[in-house]
């Protein structure tokens, strides 16, 4: 019997001896710590006159329970509405009087806060995140006002079929975990959300040993450890989230089938199956795996689906990898003289072949090119370089980012039968259909 | 120490312009009389070509619209010596991809391989096969795709939008055609297109990666020799509707409205056109929500997650469209409107405030060095200097003309190129269409019509 699928705890003890300066993207990276336990990485690449920063704490979704669902992504709206010192709208007047950008975002394991700025003037962003770290003001007027922006937010993404679809998916596959629920929330759980939920999920989370900054570009490295010492290096360290997320998974035991309706002529198939955590073993198989599947028009659902018999019009396959679990997507907009059938049958057939045919060698070389290859694109900004660090950083290890391409190759045809057989089985996955009212 | 927020705002006031992004485009003048721009990047991991094509889509015979984006969508479907699978071989494993449309061809490739990416590009311009097959299968998916868009309510907006502002000509008439049109679509007709219209004379050429300009140069004119020249492209006539009160609507079942309210705008060479840009970004757009509109209906009445509005992004060859656009709920669409009404014609009538003027300003001249990272940015940039005519050294020029753009240029250049006492307006989503009208007139001054 084959050994389940490591962890990224175990990963990250085994590379816990790596240095702690790397190349990656032409950037030299390295990791610092300052004395309170917030980690500072710098990734120094001059080809142009850019810095980013990426502030990323360790809370999301994942860390609500189900009546706190959205309080997060909720905060971090909240973020840009000023504290005693940066009053309202201050962050983007300052971002803007500065030429530079910025945005924030939450997922289910981390929420993260980026700027980008001309490099002679990058550091003053720090004076921004070290004063919302641990002064955000809450006002309760902005909170109402910023409510009802959330709540457009939530109808937006709930006139979006897509977004409809798969959120059913996903609450289906983890029916016991906090990755069911949508991050934005529900309305049930936003409209009764007061100033003071929030300002406690604010104090829990939100303190240099949760946190994570990653600056990222034309920078030295001596220059951006000082400038993070002078902003962040007098906070109290906090304490690092240690919280377990709420519920737990459940291994699925057959098929689960959600259906829906639409008001267009559209077919609309979302197939998933929860799989694992990110940088495990799995996870750098089911890269290939979705490699071999779509990416291309030589991947083989598009090829069969889309480009040889015409059964969608358009297909995707995405693998994401959490810190708890993941899950595995194939996305198919059925083409219009089509039986939704007739495509669902020969995506299962696919998949399950992955589960009992060998790989090809040159298939398998194609896909480890083309995840290779896709490595210069994820390092194409500064911005880029910066997100690939953080996410790694705070949901596995940063220096996962550095050797993709070593764990693809160990990927083989074995390995994926056997990933497949075992993650991809027909009683593990979700079908949702939307069709046509 | 900690240095108090205060003081490093103070400190702002000196941050002043950064250096203009070192793009230098090689210019030449290839043998088959397409221009090529080449922006070497020592280093650079990823290489960006763009083939651009004048005409486009305003090459649409009447009847068979949506036949320039269908032919561009094809060319990399086959051709006379590889098919659609050689081609993806090729590219696909070194990151690489291509990607027609009406305007021409486009695409990028990882490391150094950029050779391989210009011999496709060039191969698919000037001997494409057009298979039979690959052409049903084409049709048959944007056949599909435009059946469903009849049915979302932003699409059908927008479509509604651009129809009301340009009416029957060829820049209110959507890119990709109509279910009808497209229908009416055969194979020859795109031959025919092709033969006709992607002529070396039409094209521009941008190239931004690892590249050496000579090099390069001598690569496309080996590759494209046999690309012939046909005559130039005549401007087509520009008549647009007159300017005024019109509306329309789309009903869908749907939770929000997607709202427009606009009308014609402006060409690039437009004299007001940096004095347009900073009013935008007091008025309409930017990076956070720091513009008026921004301010007004999302951040302090909470009506929207996404709320613009902008004169200056659409600005070309041609007059682009003012477009102020609010997704919202449909009991806040009076509210939305008249907010952004009263903000065109408040900054028409009154002089932006010194502090907004300089917020912009700064912006315009700290951001400069942002977004020419990407190899893509840079190769669409290149081809847009072709395209208006810009100076060589435009991008060292333009900062200057931000910073002296002063509160009367502001308010002169709303006054010459907002209009809102003469609005196109459309709404999509769950209200009917005299609903909106009623509204419109009532927005308008008018007595609704019966």
């Amino acid at each position: 019997m084959r050994a389940p699928a490591r962890s990224c705890r175990e990963w990250r003890s085994q590379t816990a001896r790596k240095p702690s300066t790397m190349k990656l993207g032409g950037a030299m990276v390295s990791e610092s710590r300052l004395k309170n336990g917030m980690r500072v990485i710098v990734a120094e690449r001059h080809t142009d006159p850019v810095v980013s920063s990426l502030l990323m704490y360790k809370v999301g979704s994942r860390y609500e329970s189900e009546v706190e669902a959205g309080v997060s992504h909720f905060l971090e709206h909240m973020m840009f509405k000023g504290t005693p010192s940066f009053g309202k709208g201050e962050v983007d007047r300052i971002t803007t009087e500065l030429g530079g950008h910025n945005n924030a975002f939450t997922s289910y394991d981390h929420t993260g806060y980026w700027f980008e700025m001309a490099s002679d003037r990058w550091e003053g962003v720090l004076a921004i995140e070290a004063d919302r770290m641990q002064n955000l003001a809450l006002d309760p007027a902005e909170f109402e006002a910023e409510r009802n922006v959330v709540l457009e937010e939530l109808a937006m993404s709930e006139d979006d079929p897509w977004r409809v679809l798969t959120q059913k998916v996903q609450t289906a596959m983890f029916p016991r975990h906090s990755y069911r629920w949508p991050v934005i929330g529900y309305p049930e759980s936003l409209i009764p959300m007061t100033v003071d939920d929030m300002r406690r999920h604010y104090r829990k989370y939100y303190h240099p040993a949760n946190a994570t900054l990653v600056i990222s570009g034309d920078v030295k490295k001596r220059a951006a450890l000082a400038a993070a010492r002078k902003y962040f290096g007098e906070i109290a360290p906090g304490e690092e989230n240690a919280s377990k997320p709420y519920g737990s998974f459940s291994e699925p035991v057959g098929e689960t089938r959600i259906g829906m309706t639409w008001e267009d002529p559209a077919k609309r198939l979302c197939i998933a199956w929860p799989t694992t955590s990110v940088c495990s073993e799995d996870d750098y198989t089911l890269d290939i795996v979705t490699t071999i599947l779509a990416q291309g028009r030589l991947s083989r659902l598009q090829r069969r689906l889309v480009l040889d018999e015409g059964l969608a019009t358009s297909i995707s396959i995405s693998n994401e990898c959490w810190v708890d679990g993941g899950s595995f997507w194939i996305l198919a907009e059925c083409a219009q003289d089509t039986e939704p059938a007739e495509l669902e049958r020969a995506i299962h057939e696919e998949v399950a072949r992955l589960a009992t045919d060998k790989v090809s060698a040159a298939e398998l070389k194609r896909a480890r090119s083309i995840l290779l290859a896709s490595e210069a694109y994820d390092c194409e900004t500064v911005s880029d370089l910066g997100d690939e660090l953080a996410e790694y950083a705070v949901d596995a290890d940063w220096r996962c980012a550095f050797d993709e391409g070593e764990r693809h190759a160990k990927v083989n045809s074995a390995r994926i039968k056997e990933c497949v057989g075992r993650l991809l089985k027909p009683t593990r996955r979700v079908v949702g259909w939307c069709l046509p009212k | 120490m900690n240095t108090h927020p205060q003081e490093f705002v103070s400190e702002l006031k000196t941050a002043g312009r950064t250096p203009a992004p070192k793009l230098k485009a090689i210019r030449f003048e290839l043998k088959c009389g397409a221009i090529l721009l080449v922006d070497q990047r020592p280093g650079a991991s990823v290489t960006a070509i763009k083939l651009h094509l004048k005409g486009g889509h305003s090459l649409d015979p009447v009847g068979l619209e949506g036949l320039a984006s269908l032919t561009g969508s094809l060319l990399d479907q086959g051709t006379k010596h590889r098919t659609e699978e050689d081609i993806a071989e090729l590219l696909e494993p070194k990151g690489g991809g291509l990607r027609g449309e009406a305007n021409g061809v486009s695409g990028s490739i990882a490391g150094d391989a950029w050779k391989k990416l210009a011999e496709l590009i060039s191969e698919v311009v000037c001997e494409p096969s057009f298979p039979k097959d690959k052409f049903a299968r084409q049709k048959g998916r944007l056949l599909d795709r435009l059946l469903i868009e009849r049915d979302e309510p932003r699409a059908q907006a927008g479509r509604l939008f651009r129809k009301l502002i340009y009416g029957e000509h060829w820049m209110g008439r959507p890119t990709h055609g109509s279910f009808e049109t497209v229908q009416k679509i055969e194979r020859k007709h795109v031959v025919a297109f092709h033969a006709k219209n992607w002529c070396p004379t039409r094209a521009v050429i941008a190239v931004c990666g690892d590249v050496d300009p000579e090099t390069a140069c001598r690569f496309f004119d080996r590759k494209l020799q046999n690309w012939k020249p046909k005559k130039k492209l005549a401007r087509p006539d520009v008549v647009f509707p007159e300017r005024g009160q019109r509306c329309d609507a789309f009903f869908a079942n749907r939770q929000q409205v997607h709202v427009y309210l606009g009308h014609l705008g402006i060409t690039r060479d437009n004299p007001h056109y940096a004095a347009l840009v900073v009013m935008d970004h007091i008025l309409g757009t930017g990076p956070g929500f720091s513009n008026r509109i921004s301010q007004k209906l999302r951040d302090e009445q909470g009506l929207a997650y996404t709320v613009h509005a902008d004169v200056h992004s659409t600005a070309g060859v041609f007059p682009g469209m003012f477009t102020a656009y609010i997704g919202t709920s449909p009991e806040h669409i009076e509210r939305a409107t008249k907010g952004f009404l009263r903000e065109m014609k408040r900054i028409r009538t009154e002089l932006v405030d010194t502090s907004e003027l300089e917020l912009a300003q700064n912006y315009l001249l700290g951001s400069y060095a942002l977004g020419f990272e990407r190899a893509a940015r840079r190769a669409n940039f290149m081809i847009s200097a072709e395209r208006f005519g810009l100076p060589p050294d435009y991008l060292q020029s333009l900062p200057d003309r931000f910073a002296a753009v002063t509160a009367e240029n502001v308010r002169a250049a709303a006054k010459a190129c907002l209009h809102p006492e003469q609005p196109c307006f459309v709404v999509a989503g769950p209200v009917k269409k005299r609903e909106v009208e009623a509204l419109f007139s009532k927005l308008m001054g008018r007595r609704a019509a019966k």
